[in-house]
C-alpha cells in the first residue's frame, strides 16, 4: 500500500527545492547548450559533412539532451537524499510511516520531472540555432523518461553512498562526463578509427546516446533495441540496490 | 492511564564495533503520562529513541506501540508517534508554515491550514510563520521542530533533550508547553540531563547507564523510596554524648560534639517530623541550639547515587 499523502509531500517539496532555484537551474543549461550550439554547431559543425543523412548540428542535439540529462538527473536526485543526510533533516523521514515506494516515487519523480523540465528547456534552446524534426516525438519522450528514471534511481544511490561532498561529485565529474563526451555526444563511433570504435562499444553511454538519436532522427550507431535493452537492465539493477539499501538501511538508519 | 501504549521487550542494540548501546531493556509507557529518561552522556537515551521511531535497527527485542508490532506493522504505529530531536536538524531556508504543513503530508494527512494555524498559535510561532527557518533564534528553531512533531497529531512524542542548550527562560516556556501537551491527552516520553526537568514534569522516571534501564518507577514513589532528609543542628555548647531519648533516631554527633546531624526519612516527609521531634527532646534535656539546617535529597541526589552504585559494581 502506498501513501499517496506522503509521497506527495515528498515530490512537491523536492519541487519546491528546485524552485527555489530556478534561476540557476534553467539558465545554466540554456547557457551551456548556446555555447555547445556556437562552439560545435556553427563554428565547427559548419566544415562538417552530413552524418548518416543529418546535418551536423542536429546530430548533435540528442548528444546533448542525453550529457545535460545524466548530468542534471545524477546531481538533482544525488543531492536531494544527501542534503537531508547531512543536515540531519533525514530523521522526519525515517520516522514516517513511508516506505520505500513513497520515498523513490518522491525523490526520483521530481527529479525525473525536473530533468524533462530541463529536456524541453533543452530542446527549445537548440531549435533557436538548428533546424530539425523528432521522427518518432512518443518514443523519444519515452526513453527520456527511461533515462531520467535511471539516472535519478543511479543518482539516489549516489546520494546515499557519499559521506561528503567529495564522494558526491567525484562519480559524476570523473566518470559520467568523460563517459558522455566519449559516448557519440559530439559524433559518430563510426568514424572511430580501428579497434577505437570497437572499445566505444564498451562505454555504456554510447548505447543511451544512440538510442536517443534514433528516435530523433531513425538512425543510429547501435540498434534500437540494444539501447533500449541497456536502459532498461540498468533501471532494473538500480532498482535492486535500492530495495537493498533500504531492506538492511544501509547508510540510513543506524 | 494505566493502558500500555509502548512496549519494549529484551530491547538490545550493539553498533558495528561492539558497542553495545540497548542491553536487554524492558519497558512499557502507559497512556498519557509524562515519562522521563534520565541517563548521562551515551547512556543509549537517544538509541531508545530511534530504536522505537525507526532511526536505528534494534539488535534484538521487540517494540510494540498501539499493540502493532514494529516490525511487521510499522506504518500505523509509526503514524501515532511525534519525534523532536535533539539537533536542530531542519530546512533552514524554508518558512515556517509550509516546514509544518509538509511534516503533516509526510505522516499521510490531509492539509489542514486551521489545524497547522492552531499548532503555530500555541507555539507562539504564528507570527513567524512566513519567515525562513534560518532566519529564527535557537529557542524559536526549537519550536519549530516540535510543531512539526505536533503537525501529524501524535499520540505519543519523543522529546530528545528539549531544553539542552537553552536559556532558564526558555526551558520555563518549554515546560509550559510540554505541559499544554499533557492536558491534550499526547504521552511523553523525554530525555534530559536536567534532573529538576524531570522532578517538575515526570509522571514516572527511568534511569538508563551503559544500555541498561537500572531503575523505573513513579518519581513520588522513587522519592518516598529512595528520598532521605539530612539535617544538621549547631549545638551552643558541646556534648560528649547523645541523651539517651534520642537513642532511636539516627543522628551523630560531629565537629567535636557541637552539631548533630540527622540521616534519616524516606523522602514522604517523615524526616522532617524526625528533625522536629529531635529539636523538642533537646530541649526538654536543656539542650540548647543555635540553627538548623534541614535538607530533602532531590531527584539528583537519587540519580547521581544509583549511577555511583551501578558504577561500583561495573569495576
Amino acid at each position: 500500500m502506498i501513501g499517496w499523502r506522503s509521497t506527495w509531500s515528498i515530490y512537491t517539496r523536492e519541487l519546491m527545492r528546485f524552485l527555489r532555484t530556478a534561476f540557476q537551474s534553467v539558465l545554466a543549461p540554456v547557457l551551456t547548450t548556446s555555447l555547445y550550439f556556437i562552439v560545435f554547431g556553427a563554428a565547427i559543425g559548419g566544415r562538417m559533412p552530413d552524418l548518416g543523412g543529418v546535418d551536423y548540428g542536429a546530430f548533435i542535439i540528442p548528444g546533448l539532451l542525453m550529457l545535460t540529462l545524466l548530468g542534471e538527473t545524477t546531481s538533482n536526485s544525488s543531492f536531494g537524499i544527501y542534503m537531508p543526510r547531512f543536515t540531519g533533516t533525514i530523521y522526519e523521514l525515517l520516522s514516517a510511516p513511508v516506505g520505500v515506494a513513497e520515498t523513490l516515487i518522491g525523490f526520483v519523480g521530481a527529479a525525473m520531472t525536473k530533468s524533462l523540465i530541463l529536456a524541453a528547456i533543452i530542446l527549445v534552446t537548440a531549435r533557436l540555432f538548428v533546424d530539425y524534426s523528432i521522427a518518432y516525438p512518443l518514443l523519444a519522450v519515452l526513453y527520456i523518461m527511461l533515462v531520467a528514471a535511471a539516472f535519478s534511481l543511479f543518482g539516489f544511490i549516489l546520494g546515499i553512498w557519499a559521506d561528503n561532498f567529495e564522494k558526491l561529485g567525484i562519480i559524476p565529474m570523473l566518470f559520467l562526463t568523460p563517459l558522455t563526451f566519449l559516448g557519440g555526444t559530439f559524433y559518430s563511433i563510426d568514424m572511430l578509427p580501428e579497434p577505437w570504435d570497437t572499445i566505444a562499444l564498451a562505454n555504456p553511454i554510447v548505447y543511451l546516446v544512440s538510442g536517443l538519436r534514433w528516435t530523433f532522427y531513425g538512425s543510429s550507431d547501435v540498434n534500437i533495441w540494444i539501447s533500449f535493452g541497456i536502459t532498461l537492465a540498468f533501471l532494473a539493477a538500480c532498482t535492486g540496490v535500492i530495495a537493498y539499501i533500504f531492506k538492511t538501511g544501509w547508510r540510513l538508519r543506524a | 492511564m494505566n493502558e500500555p501504549i509502548l512496549e519494549l521487550e529484551g530491547l538490545s542494540k550493539v553498533y558495528p564495533g561492539g558497542l553495545k548501546a540497548l542491553d536487554n531493556v524492558d519497558l512499557t509507557i502507559r497512556r498519557g503520562e509524562i515519562f522521563a529518561l534520565l541517563g548521562p552522556n551515551g547512556a543509549g537515551k537517544t538509541t531508545l529513541i530511534g530504536a522505537v521511531c525507526g532511526l536505528v535497527r534494534p539488535t534484538s527485542g521487540s517494540i510494540r506501540a498501539f499493540g502493532h508490532d514494529m516490525a511487521s506493522d510499522w506504518r500505523k504505529a509509526r503514524s501515532r508517534i511525534g519525534l523532536v530531536p535533539q539537533e536542530l536538524s531542519t530546512d533552514m531556508f524554508e518558512p515556517v508554515h509550509r516546514a509544518v504543513a509538509y511534516s503533516r503530508g509526510l505522516f499521510g494527512l490531509a492539509p489542514d491550514p486551521a489545524r497547522i494555524e492552531e499548532i503555530l498559535r500555541s507555539l507562539s510561532l504564528w507570527d513567524k510563520k512566513d519567515e525562513r527557518i534560518m532566519a529564527l533564534s535557537g529557542g524559536m528553531k526549537r519550536r519549530v521542530l516540535i510543531a512539526k512533531a505536533l503537525a501529524h497529531e501524535p499520540d505519543l512524542l519523543f522529546l530528545d533533550e528539549p531544553t539542552a542548550g537553552v536559556d532558564v527562560e526558555l526551558r520555563k516556556g518549554m515546560w509550559a508547553i510540554i505541559d499544554q501537551m499533557r492536558d491534550r491527552g499526547v504521552t511523553i516520553i523525554l530525555t534530559t540531563h536536567y534532573i529538576e526537568e524531570a522532578e517538575l514534569m515526570a509522571d514516572r522516571v527511568g534511569i538508563i547507564d551503559r544500555g541498561k534501564l537500572l531503575m523505573v518507577d513513579e518519581k513520588e514513589a522513587m522519592m518516598a523510596r529512595l528520598g532521605r532528609t539530612e539535617a544538621h543542628i549547631s549545638l551552643s555548647t558541646p556534648i560528649a554524648a547523645l541523651p539517651p531519648a534520642l537513642a532511636r533516631y539516627p543522628i551523630e554527633i560531629e565537629e567535636g560534639g557541637t552539631s548533630l546531624c540527622y540521616r534519616g526519612g524516606d523522602g514522604t516527609g517523615r524526616g522532617k517530623q524526625e528533625v522536629a521531634d529531635i529539636t523538642k527532646v533537646l530541649i526538654a534535656e536543656g539542650i540548647d541550639y543555635t540553627g538548623i539546617d534541614v535538607r530533602e535529597s532531590s531527584l539528583e541526589d537519587i540519580f547521581v547515587s544509583l549511577l555511583g552504585e551501578e558504577q561500583e559494581q561495573a569495576a
